[in-house]
């Protein structure tokens, strides 16, 4: 098969719905350009929604998997970043559902396995941003969202995607959406001021 | 109550989506509602604290960053010894490789995604000259998975390539550069010895014609 096209043109760089396009129309190289660009991206929010103990990679190459089966009979009513969000997420759903029931990770689980401190034990909420570790208990804090809300708050927080494409990405509403995420974070914000967290913010002045 | 009303319109806000009339009306209830002002503050807390959650090396792969280690360090190592040892690359030597390297992955690439179509259709026509064992569905399965695998771990290695050939780019502009300086210094130095020899021949001139003069007399 000769290849007629340069691999790295200087051309720019076609969307993702034109590269969906050209590989409807018999092009796979197109679907390949489509991994390059979005599998960090997909891996990521993987990681974020499922926690470190999943192979966010085995996801991953089932997203695509699917993806590519998908792609010929893909619509362009919904932007493909939302379409493939969307399989990601349904690839992470069917997972935790196979796990029978995904232990909920609890603060007070975290606490008994010494991912976070209790207070008074150990390093307290203080020692563990002094020892970086803010990371770490924001990363627990996200994860003991239920995982409806989990997942907005990773989509809009670290993936940056705007509430129609959520709301594409989750097949609801867009006030859905909103709101779960305003329900999110209002659990984000109780559970990481409990421990103290803070991040950068300069400490409150202790006189008037 | 009254608040709730605004929850969506605030989220706008908060996320930078609101258009004008929606950031106006915001901007309005907050003058006017304490409490809304400070869960809005508390909402911009939160998001700062959220960027504290950074991904660790390993997503990207692990596997694949072992790999990733191997280019990089073959790339490293040339510049060291280009560099270090005042090697000379032949203009276009390191470029070429690397060429050659991201041409035969393409071919091979192309190949691969060429396979993996074939196997599509037959899956489709659920007839095809396949192994007993296994039906023809499971099969199909196992290969597109395994062609999948291929086509991430591809897509990397070409992204490790053009880093590599970038590299490669660099180092080859670092060695015509050091070679221009080289010939401009040298170029310097031969004009400073021009002068030199042409000032001792002057001066041998003179003193000849000084010898010359001192001994007519």
């Amino acid at each position: 098969m000769p290849s007629q096209e340069k691999p790295m043109s200087k051309a720019p760089a076609p969307s993702d719905e034109v590269l969906v396009e050209e590989f409807q129309r018999g092009d796979p190289y197109a679907f390949d350009v489509l991994i390059g660009r979005w599998d960090r991206k997909i891996q990521g929010a993987i990681y974020r929604i499922m926690g470190p103990e999943e192979d966010a990679r085995d996801l991953c190459q089932e997203t695509f998997l699917k993806a590519y089966r998908a792609l010929g009979t893909f619509k362009k009513e919904a932007r493909f970043s939302s379409w493939l969000y969307q399989i990601a997420l349904n690839v992470c759903r069917d997972r935790l559902r196979r796990r029978k029931s995904r232990p909920q990770v609890s603060l007070d689980e975290l606490m008994e396995a010494g991912e976070v401190a209790p207070f008074g034990r150990g390093p307290s909420p203080l020692d563990l941003i002094e020892a970086r570790d803010l990371s770490r208990a924001v990363a627990a804090a996200v994860e003991s969202l239920p995982q409806e809300q989990r997942e907005v708050v990773v989509l809009k927080e670290y993936q940056g995607l705007t509430f129609l494409e959520i709301a594409q990405a989750l097949d609801v509403p867009i006030s859905t959406v909103k709101t779960r995420l305003y329900r999110g974070l209002g659990q984000l914000r109780v559970r990481l001021e409990r421990q103290g967290i803070r991040a950068a913010t300069p400490l409150p002045a202790l006189t008037p | 109550m009254e608040c709730e009303a605004f929850r969506e319109d605030q989220m706008d806000v908060l996320y930078g989506e609101a258009d004008a009339a929606t950031a106006r009306r915001v901007s309005e209830h907050h003058a006017a509602c304490a409490a809304c002002r400070e869960e809005m503050a508390g909402l911009r807390r939160v998001r700062r604290d959220l960027t504290a959650w950074a991904l660790p090396a390993s997503v990207g792969p692990r596997r694949a960053q072992e790999r990733r280690a191997a280019p990089w360090l073959a790339a490293a190592a040339a510049v060291l010894a280009a560099l270090g040892a005042g090697y000379a690359l032949r203009p276009g030597g390191g470029g070429a490789d690397v060429e050659a390297l991201l041409a035969r992955q393409e071919t091979r690439h192309r190949a691969e995604m060429a396979a993996l179509r074939a196997a599509l259709v037959p899956a489709a026509a659920a007839s095809g000259p396949r192994t007993a064992e296994g039906g023809p569905r499971v099969g199909s399965d196992e290969l597109l998975l395994r062609r999948m695998q291929a086509m991430i771990r591809d897509s990397e290695a070409r992204q490790d390539a053009r880093v590599s050939a970038r590299l490669a780019a660099l180092t080859e502009e670092a060695e015509t550069r050091r070679r221009y300086d080289l010939a401009r210094v040298s170029a310097g130095l031969s004009y400073l010895e021009g002068r030199t020899g042409q000032d001792m021949v002057r001066t041998t001139e003179l003193m000849g014609r000084v010898l010359q003069a001192s001994q007519q007399k």
